[in-house]
């Protein structure tokens, strides 16, 4: 990882963490007079940073390219559910030990006569506990992506919104004017966040439309949409970078995927995404028409040669998980690269392998090696057959193992047998890179 | 791999909020 980024990464989670304890610092400073139940003021402490730990998600997830790049917004995620299931934590014990040391405030439960701020309290982590459980076992509860979204959004802000009534209602720990100040702060950087992400950054996309100019059919049942940017410059990006993709009509509708960018860096008049049919939402990529109307949210991501400069590159691929890889391979052809290339990709069979003709076009313009490993090879199949092994990396990895940069992407059981393989090489930890996108 | 590192993030703020809130609890109560 670069300086830069390193710093950027240490000064947002130092930032993260300040914002997460805030609360819990202020409570020093104006405390209510002692010789309060232990467990009581236990319980109110974890609720308070688990709200501000709750009402930060809509930073975490607001994809700040200034922040995420210091990561990798696919870690980024990553931390936002399991930081959110400590938070959900932390909320959840703070009625439960209330029940355990005051078992008459069970009575609060009963929301026909509890008072408004239990009733609040009530509602806020009843919702909470929806968000996990569809948030956990969306694809078990066979909620699509897109209404999950939407009512991930839409829960998330009713939690906030109850959650901060409850503390109004209740009144402790926010009546001195610095807590009072803290928590009116941190209420109008949720708030603004929310707006930031649902308002501001959608007019700005839709100031900067793409039109779809061409479908083009690839092997693997994928498709290649190649987009045009329609009256702006479009966007740079880095080799391997990806960017969330909406196909409707407007950018406010929550409908938006993320793909990795198939097309070379260097060339910016358009930008090609090429998408395989796994049945949900990539099924209707088939019957999109050219002229339709898109909007790009990106670059981003970290999966790019261009962070980690090296003479040679290894690239490990699992089926269409080879998307970014070719983006690489495209840009460093046209930058004239002459660095020591590598490609061991891995496919079902020979006719499904996506890209297969232009991989031997590129091999004339690069110093590159194609590795094809096939799981039902052909019967007069000379190559490599199975799964990507340690066995089979030894095979093909150059004596020099840690002067290479290696990147890995494909689908999560490849990707971990590949990073269990690599260290088992004892390739150094810092020289590989992958990218997940199965954010769920 | 990768994501070794924001599991430890989130673990470290975890903890880091149940020992705060766990001094400020006994500082209210004695």
């Amino acid at each position: 990882m670069q300086t830069s980024h390193r710093v950027r990464g240490i000064f947002w989670g130092s930032i993260f963490l300040l914002l997460t304890i805030a609360p819990l610092l202020i409570l020093f400073v104006d405390a209510l007079p002692a010789g309060r139940d232990f467990w009581v003021e236990f319980s109110v402490a974890l609720a308070f940073a688990g709200l501000s730990m709750l009402g930060l998600q809509f930073g975490v997830t607001a994809r700040f390219r200034h922040i995420t790049s210091a990561w990798g917004i696919d870690i980024v995620y990553h931390f936002h559910r399991q930081i959110s299931l400590i938070a959900f934590a932390f909320v959840l014990a703070h009625p439960l030990i209330l029940f355990v040391v005051n078992p008459e405030t069970m009575q609060l439960l009963n929301v026909i006569e509890a008072p408004w701020r239990a009733r609040f309290g009530v509602a806020a982590v009843v919702l909470l506990i929806a968000l996990v459980v569809t948030s956990l076992w969306r694809v078990q509860l066979r909620l699509q992506y897109e209404v999950w979204r939407l009512s991930h959004g839409i829960l998330a802000t009713l939690i906030i919104l109850l959650a901060m009534l409850h503390v109004l209602g209740v009144g402790h720990y926010i009546n001195s004017p610095l807590q009072r100040g803290l928590w009116i702060a941190l209420t109008v950087i949720w708030i603004g966040l929310l707006v930031y992400v649902r308002i501001i950054k959608p007019i700005w996309m839709i100031r900067r439309p793409y039109a779809v100019e061409q479908i083009i059919p690839e092997r693997g049942d994928s498709y290649t949409l190649i987009l045009k940017p329609v009256g702006h410059a479009g966007f740079e990006h880095k080799p391997g970078q990806f960017a969330w993709l909406s196909l409707w009509n407007t950018p406010f509708a929550i409908t938006e995927h993320p793909f990795s960018i198939a097309s070379s860096a260097e060339n910016d008049n358009h930008i090609a995404f090429t998408i395989k049919n796994l049945g949900d939402f990539t099924s209707t990529i088939a019957n999109v028409k050219p002229g339709k109307r898109a909007y790009i949210d990106g670059p981003y991501g970290t999966f790019s040669v261009d962070r980690f400069t090296a003479q040679a590159y290894t690239f490990i691929g699992g089926g269409v998980g080879v998307t970014p890889i070719m983006g690489t391979l495209r840009t460093l052809a046209d930058r004239g690269s002459t660095h020591d290339l590598t490609l061991i990709y891995g496919n079902p069979n020979w006719e499904d392998v996506t890209y297969r003709e232009e991989l031997e076009e590129l091999k004339q313009r690069l110093n590159l090696r194609v590795i094809h490993v096939l799981e039902e090879p052909p019967d007069d199949w000379q190559g490599e057959t199975g799964f990507v092994t340690a066995e089979l990396l030894r095979r093909y990895l150059p004596a020099d193992l840690e002067q290479h940069e290696y990147f890995i992407c494909g689908p999560d059981p490849m990707m971990d047998a590949v990073e269990a393989a690599l260290e088992e090489l004892e390739v150094p930890l810092d020289k590989y890179h992958s990218e997940r996108y199965n954010l769920n | 791999m990768r994501q070794m590192f924001a599991n430890r993030l989130a673990l470290a703020t975890g903890i880091i909020v149940v020992l705060l809130a766990f001094a400020f609890a006994w500082v209210q109560s004695v």
